[in-house]
């Protein structure tokens, strides 16, 4: 396990400098004039005169070549120095510290979630194939993969803050407010996980060692936690660092819907106003943490699945 | 477990029962020291940058101020100046006594010529200063001298943007000036949380008299959805810029209080005159084929206004007509008069409007009926922006603001219909309108220019210089509120006169 951690961090800068090099060309090959963008909020539709974009230009370091641009970027980032924000022109490290801390809150909340109700009913589902639990928890399955985040959002808001007014319909700061976003946001997951749950576990229960413990008499309840959901939390967890990475930055309409001030509504605050280095910290921010989510899933899994783990050290 | 699922069906059952209805609260007295709590429809995308459009949210929470109010009929009014006059090329403004920032520092001329300076010497200026050589000096113990480096004949209408807010000498520090608790409005802002919230509190000292709201929350909450539902949730008691169908829910019964007006902001077809549209003929066969009170009535269901020319019931000189009633079959001849019977064209707009995709589809089939193809493209506003420029286009939808900044449009006028103006997508050159508009330059009344505004309008309709399609409205519902107006220039939300009512 030690030597898969060892090349996984070996293998980190490089993937690191990879992703650096894309997130930096991707938006300046999209062929949007940047100063204009920055200048909209101050200049509105009117065309600006040539010397206040070129006074812009310079000030922005938008004048200087793509290499001297990136290698200066990659520089100051390895410093911790994320530069200036082109749309507020105050440091970025602050502004997306604040977002990634809501928004690991959003993904924290929506896996934990996912885990402890998606699990239970996949193992619950499992019991008795075809029967009713069963058939609800496909059902519940298929509605939380269909339903859209921007129809879950408003129906929740309408069942529990406004027809039975438990909950706050909007903002950020409290745990009463954390409810709803995680909810939506946890639909997802929690019906994937019940699935993923369900098939593993019925895999499980179909294999040899399974059989044995039939034989011994183990059955029930017990046979079903002890051997199949075990097996089934592997995969589950394998999956979890990847969803914890997409969620952190692509909770856009959950953070839209609830006023919720994360990471992914920065980063889209970004594209729309061409703020590159917002754009690129929080990018890099992002594939930074899937990466060590990754690599924590990964570890998790070889932690739980010995079959897993003895594959790895050979 | 039998009565859990119970209880659920019962509660889904209660949302159809209770969705449609909001509270019972009616408006009713006053509550001394409330706190008010508020969905706003934009929030600031620049960190509160005084030379940006955030300087508009610092406006609306009651926060800053500036030397000249605008008067709703579009006439300079006193605000941390209480008179000015002109002398050549300078105005002299005397400064309103007993006036004391946030932070408790007095409104002095020095502090005035700070602000102003470094609001003029940013990098890319605000548009209502933006070119005129800006220069401020201190005039005495209680007035600022403003130099141009021409004259200029709306100074003191220029100075009522919100950009030329005068905010405490503390503020100016180096870097983006600080909004927190350096202006003189009746609301001193003590936090503001990025773009998601915005805390305030009383400003006890307020020279315009003590305000009735004690605290004030501002959340902005961009999507009008998630607003429309706050304002149910009782999480607000003020929400902006509601969907029209969201408004229906929304009745006086239920305790709600709907304001709409009309908004100083036009969505024309834009017609190329160096392409397809050369022809006047084929522009007022456009003009005819189009029915604008269907297109604001049925296709934006009422949400808007039909636009009988470029000026709608939002300024005093905007017109109050209906705009002529569609003629299809005239439109066929002058096609066939213009050896155009049959026209194929492209028809651009962008998608950040949403109600600009579905005018487009509208004006298509209104168009299709008279045997023109109008193909649309949708595609994002900035890049397709140089082709427009450019006159490299046949018809585009644009929602354009005529009064971005001050209660004057002459400028919009000479940047998008003169024949050196920087913004004319219609590609129109008149030398008579362009002298139209020569006295503009010096006219410093207001009924004045107002006129030659009107004249200006009357001109472009004439011309068909693109066809004026609906003006768009601002709205905002409050519940348990009293004395809240909706400004239609948006630099107005939080007033001394707002209340909590109960």
């Amino acid at each position: 396990m030690s030597g898969l951690l060892a090349r996984r961090l070996v293998a980190l800068p490089f993937v690191l400098l990879g992703a650096a090099l894309l997130i930096f060309l991707l938006p300046r090959m999209a062929g949007v004039d940047t100063v204009r963008s920055v200048l909209r909020s101050r200049v509105a539709e009117a065309e600006p005169d040539p010397e206040v974009a070129a006074r812009v230009t310079a000030e922005l370091g938008l004048d200087r070549s793509w290499l001297e641009q990136f290698l200066r970027w990659l520089g100051h980032a390895l410093t911790g120095d994320l530069g200036i924000s082109f749309a507020t022109r105050t440091p970025i490290a602050p502004q997306l510290g604040a977002a990634l801390e809501v928004s690991a809150v959003l993904a924290a909340g929506a896996l934990l979630v996912a885990g402890l109700v998606g699990i239970p009913l996949g193992v619950w589902a499992a019991r008795r194939p075809g029967g009713l639990a069963d058939r609800a928890v496909t059902g519940f399955s298929v509605l939380g993969v269909a339903v859209p985040e921007f129809v879950l959002a408003p129906v929740l808001v309408l069942l529990l803050a406004i027809a039975v007014p438990l909950l706050p319909a909007t903002g950020w700061g409290t745990p009463a407010q954390a409810v709803l976003p995680v909810l939506t946001l946890a639909a997802f997951p929690t019906a994937l996980a019940a699935q993923l749950t369900r098939a593993e576990t019925l895999d499980a229960l179909g294999r040899p060692h399974v059989a044995v413990a039939l034989a011994k008499g183990i059955g029930g309840a017990q046979l079903i936690w002890r051997h199949g959901a075990r097996l089934a939390l592997t995969g589950v967890t394998a999956l979890s660092g990847m969803f914890f990475a997409g969620l952190l930055g692509g909770a856009v309409v959950v953070e839209v819907a609830f006023g919720i001030p994360g990471l992914g509504r920065l980063l889209y605050d970004a594209v729309v106003g061409q703020d590159l280095p917002m754009l690129q910290s929080g990018l890099l921010a992002v594939v930074a943490v899937a990466v060590l989510a990754g690599v924590a899933a990964e570890l998790l899994q070889l932690a739980l699945d010995p079959v897993a783990r003895s594959e790895a050290e050979t | 477990m039998p009565t859990t699922p119970r209880r659920l069906l019962a509660v889904v059952a209660l949302v159809g029962l209770l969705g449609g209805c909001g509270g019972t609260a009616a408006t009713g007295d006053p509550v001394p020291d409330g706190e008010l709590r508020v969905a706003a429809q934009f929030a600031p995308r620049s960190g509160y940058a005084m030379d940006t459009d955030d300087a508009f949210v610092v406006a609306q929470v009651g926060s800053s101020e500036a030397l000249v109010r605008a008067g709703s009929d579009g006439t300079p009014q006193p605000g941390l100046a209480t008179s000015w006059r002109q002398d050549g090329a300078s105005w002299t403004f005397q400064l309103r006594p007993g006036v004391t920032f946030h932070d408790g520092t007095p409104l002095t001329p020095s502090a005035v010529v700070t602000a102003l300076t470094w609001v003029a010497g940013v990098a890319a200026p605000p548009r209502a200063i933006k070119g005129i050589g800006l220069r401020a000096t201190e005039t005495g113990p209680d007035a600022v001298t403003v130099t141009t480096a021409a004259p200029d004949p709306i100074l003191p209408l220029r100075l009522s943007s919100v950009n030329t807010a005068i905010l405490a000498p503390s503020a100016y520090t180096g870097g983006p000036p600080s909004v927190i608790g350096t202006g003189t409005g009746p609301m001193r802002l003590v936090a503001a949380q990025g773009n998601q919230e915005a805390v305030l509190e009383r400003n006890d000292s307020y020279w315009g008299g003590r305000p009735q709201i004690a605290k004030a929350t501002v959340r902005f909450i961009t999507d009008p959805a998630a607003r429309a539902l706050a304002l149910r949730a009782g999480d607000v008691e003020i929400a902006q810029g509601l969907p029209e169908s969201a408004l229906l829910e929304f009745t006086p019964g239920n305790g709600y209080a709907d304001q709409t007006v009309a908004a100083p902001r036009t969505v024309s077809l834009m017609l190329n005159q160096k392409g397809a549209f050369a022809d006047v003929r084929v522009r007022q066969a456009v003009e005819k084929a189009l029915d604008r009170t269907a297109l604001a009535e049925q296709a934006l269901a009422g949400s808007a206004l039909p636009a009988s020319e470029l000026y709608g019931p939002a300024v005093a000189w905007g017109s109050q007509d209906p705009p002529a009633g569609p003629d299809p079959q005239g439109a066929r001849e002058l096609l066939a008069q213009a050896g155009s019977p049959q026209l194929t064209v492209r028809l651009q707009t962008y998608p950040n409007r949403p109600e600009l995709p579905t005018l487009a589809t509208a004006v298509q089939g209104m168009l299709r009926e008279v045997g023109i193809d109008a193909q649309i493209q949708i595609g994002e506003y900035g890049p397709q922006e140089p082709q427009l420029l450019a006159g490299d286009y046949d018809m585009f939808l644009l929602s354009r603001n005529y009064l971005t900044d001050v209660p004057d449009t002459g400028s919009t006028l000479v940047s998008d219909y003169s024949c050196a103006g920087s913004y004319n997508i219609n590609q129109y050159c008149s030398p008579e309108y362009d002298a139209l508009l020569a006295p503009l330059a010096t006219t410093t009344d207001p009924a004045g220019r107002q006129a030659v505004f009107r004249a200006a309008a009357a001109r472009l309709t004439a011309d068909v210089v693109g066809v004026p399609l609906v003006h768009s409205q601002e709205n905002a519902v409050t519940k348990g509120v009293a004395g809240f107006v909706v400004d239609p220039l948006a630099k107005q939300l939080i007033t001394p006169e707002l209340t909590r009512a109960g």
